[in-house]
């Protein structure tokens, strides 16, 4: 049974059942404290908030609701307050003395909802005078209460299939995967004439490939630009069977399962005596790749992403390129997880200025861009995408209408997804959101190749 | 009066003064502490350290965050440069220290520490009035945010006072006493409320940098903890 009317989104039974949830929480929140590091952060929070509201207008949720729960300061407050309380001296001492705070079942289904309002995007963090990072804040408070079940089931259901069932969060099955890639390999003969490959289960390849696993069901062209980009580079490179997924949603509800996960990607390159992990498009996979030295120690695996790898070989003269450029206007979507800190965010507008004639800018951009409004994991939970195409993501798509543009590059699955809906809803009927590598796919000189290789009507080229 | 004048700037101050720099070391002993403790623990120990002081600067000469709420930010930074300024530059504080401990520094001038003053005053008021002003504000904030500002005005009121007799209604004790006990209070509140950021500040960027540095086994540590090791999700 779905339990949707007490939160926006969908929860297990057993999330509802627990009658003792408030002193659950509270052990949850301990033991995290004796192990992680948050405690840090927390007790310095605590310290110097200065309630100065430049977050609210930094958030594009609340530039839209206005609503007072809305505002980071005021959600990270919520979690704050619990640790200034039961986890500070002062708190505790001021408890005995004036009552005060007590945690209860009804404040931790605020939380619950709070803290799924936030696509932990961390554009506010960059406006908050005291660096305090409200992303850091809602990941945190989103691991406790999975600790005490409250997990939306899009998320959980996701994780289980990657952890304890198929073995990845879209359960497709290795021969489903080796038939995919067959039949791309075959439609990249058929549109392109290359025999570009898919290798699957090559041992020692230097490059371990993980895209997000939902590529082999829905991003056919990016995969396709993959292949190609590597094919054309000389590129050694494999898919593991033993895992084909860079998913990680435990980097949006609890580092319990983020450390599995992110152990089992490094187990995979280690089991092909791979040397490097090229992730695919996608921005949380690869924000959560980043963190396998965390979890695997110095020796572990280099993370690439596959825009820095495509970048590097446009840069060196090994991807030739056809004279006629994407004609149409292409714009680009920073997603959050790679462009906020400002790890990734001019390989991408590189290339694309390098392959299209029309290339625009949103603004902001870069680090300061807007999310997606689907981050977070969010855009996966679709009971909620009223909330996400509207109030989330009505700024993203201003921003989206006033460029003009008719391609949207997002390089990320999820940002993808989210995205198409944003567009859907808000009467963005004209604009085509693709992966980087699927335009890169259509300028590809594979060598006295017939440009009629493109798909008819596909897009629009110049000579 | 004199008396209490000599209670205010004697054993008064030397507590409140102290209490504040104790206080302040305390703060940053702890962080300092907790963040080697982080540090040790975390997987991965490399820390975007060019990244977290470019970011530490922007928010110490923070041109750049007038793009946001103008208004606010203009009266934010003109309130810090006045109330960090007049206290430690004005020649007749430098003239204490000098008489009590030997050191001194170059002072501004009293004109300029008057318009300081005045600018600190109404940086204050406008701050408060901000803060009631706007709803996103109000919900959020706490006695103390509207009570510091005004708290920290009342030594710049009395101050401006003492220098300037002329315009002092009150006795020039009265207003001394008020001067040096009200600046006592302030210097009390300042590890005690979110004012500690005046000791913090060069460490906040590093603090929230090292939240995302993990121990490497602190979820499995955790599920063990929990009993749900092993457990079926």
């Amino acid at each position: 049974m779905n339990h949707r009317t007490r939160y926006s989104y969908y929860v297990e039974e057993r999330a509802l059942q627990g009658t003792d949830r408030p002193r659950r929480f509270l052990q949850a929140f301990a033991v995290i404290l004796e192990h992680s590091n948050y405690g840090l952060p927390l007790e310095v929070y605590t310290r110097i908030s200065a309630k100065c509201n430049r977050c609210a207008s930094a958030c594009q949720l609340y530039q839209s609701t206005g609503e007072d729960r809305d505002i980071p300061c005021h959600r990270s407050e919520l979690l704050l307050r619990i640790y200034r309380r039961y986890f500070t001296r002062a708190g505790v001492l001021q408890a005995r003395l004036l009552r005060g705070f007590t945690l209860t079942d009804a404040y931790l289904d605020e939380l619950a909802e709070s803290y799924y309002r936030c696509t932990a995007c961390r554009r506010c963090k960059l406006t908050c005078p005291m660096g305090i990072d409200h992303g850091l804040v809602t990941h945190l408070a989103r691991w406790l209460l999975a600790e005490i079940d409250l997990i939306p089931k899009a998320l959980l259901v996701s994780v289980r299939e990657q952890l304890e069932g198929v073995g990845n969060t879209s359960a497709i099955p290795v021969p489903a995967l080796r038939d995919t890639c067959q039949f791309l390999e075959e439609e990249l003969q058929d549109l392109f004439h290359v025999g570009a490959k898919f290798p699957v289960d090559v041992e020692g390849s230097e490059f371990v490939f993980f895209p997000a696993v939902s590529d082999f069901l829905l991003e056919a062209e990016t995969l396709m630009g993959n292949a190609a980009v590597m094919h054309v580079t000389g590129g050694s490179w494999t898919i593991g069977t033993h895992n084909y997924d860079g998913i990680n949603y435990g980097l949006f509800y609890s580092d319990r399962m983020m450390e599995r996960i992110v152990r089992n990607v490094a187990r995979e390159v280690r089991r092909l005596k791979g040397r490097k992990i090229l992730v695919g498009e996608c921005g949380h996979a690869t924000r959560s790749a980043w963190f396998v030295p965390t979890f695997c120690g110095p020796d572990a695996p280099e993370v690439v992403s596959c825009m820095q790898y495509a970048w590097k070989q446009l840069q060196a003269g090994k991807i030739l390129l056809k004279d006629e450029k994407i004609l149409e206007r292409v714009t680009y979507h920073d997603p959050c997880n790679i462009a906020r800190a400002g790890r990734i965010t001019e390989e991408p507008r590189e290339i694309l200025k390098a392959i299209c004639r029309d290339f625009v800018e949103m603004i902001p951009n870069r680090t300061r861009n807007y999310c997606c409004g689907g981050g977070g994991g969010t855009v996966s939970i679709d009971e909620i995408r009223a909330f996400r195409t509207g109030p989330m993501g009505r700024r993203k798509a201003d921003q989206i209408r006033q460029t003009g543009a008719h391609y949207l590059v997002a390089p990320c699955a999820n940002c993808k997804k989210q995205l198409r809906e944003v567009c859907q809803d808000n009467g963005l009927d004209n604009v085509q959101v693709v992966g980087l590598h699927d335009l890169l796919l259509k300028v590809i000189d594979f060598g006295g190749q017939d440009a009629s290789g493109i798909p008819a009507g596909d897009a629009a080229t110049e000579s | 009066m004199e008396h209490l004048v000599a209670w205010a700037r004697g054993p008064a101050f030397i507590f409140s003064f102290t209490f504040m720099v104790l206080g302040l070391l305390r703060h940053l002993a702890l962080t300092f502490w907790q963040f080697s403790r982080a540090w040790r623990k975390a997987g991965d120990k490399s820390l975007p350290l060019k990244k977290v002081a470019l970011e530490t600067l922007r928010w110490m000469f923070p041109v750049n965050c007038l793009r946001e709420q103008a208004l606010f930010s203009v009266t934010s930074i003109l309130f810090h440069i006045a109330v960090l300024v007049v206290p430690v530059f004005l020649a007749g504080h430098i003239a204490l220290w000098a008489r009590g401990s030997g050191w001194s520094w170059p002072a501004v001038s009293n004109g300029v520490a008057d318009v300081l003053t005045i600018v600190a005053l109404f940086m204050a008021l406008a701050l408060v009035v901000q803060r009631l002003a706007a709803q996103a504000t109000r919900a959020l904030s706490r006695p103390q945010d509207y009570a510091l500002p005004l708290i920290i005005a009342l030594p710049f009121a009395s101050g401006f006072l003492v220098m300037h007799p002329a315009l002092n209604p009150f006795s020039f004790d009265a207003m001394f006493f008020l001067h040096i006990m009200s600046a006592n209070l302030l210097m009390i509140l300042i590890p005690t409320t979110k004012l500690v950021h005046a000791a913090l500040f060069p460490d906040l960027q590093l603090v929230s940098e090292m939240g995302w540095h993990w121990p490497p086994d602190a979820g499995s540590k955790v599920g063990i903890s929990l009993g749900k090791e092993g457990v079926r999700l």
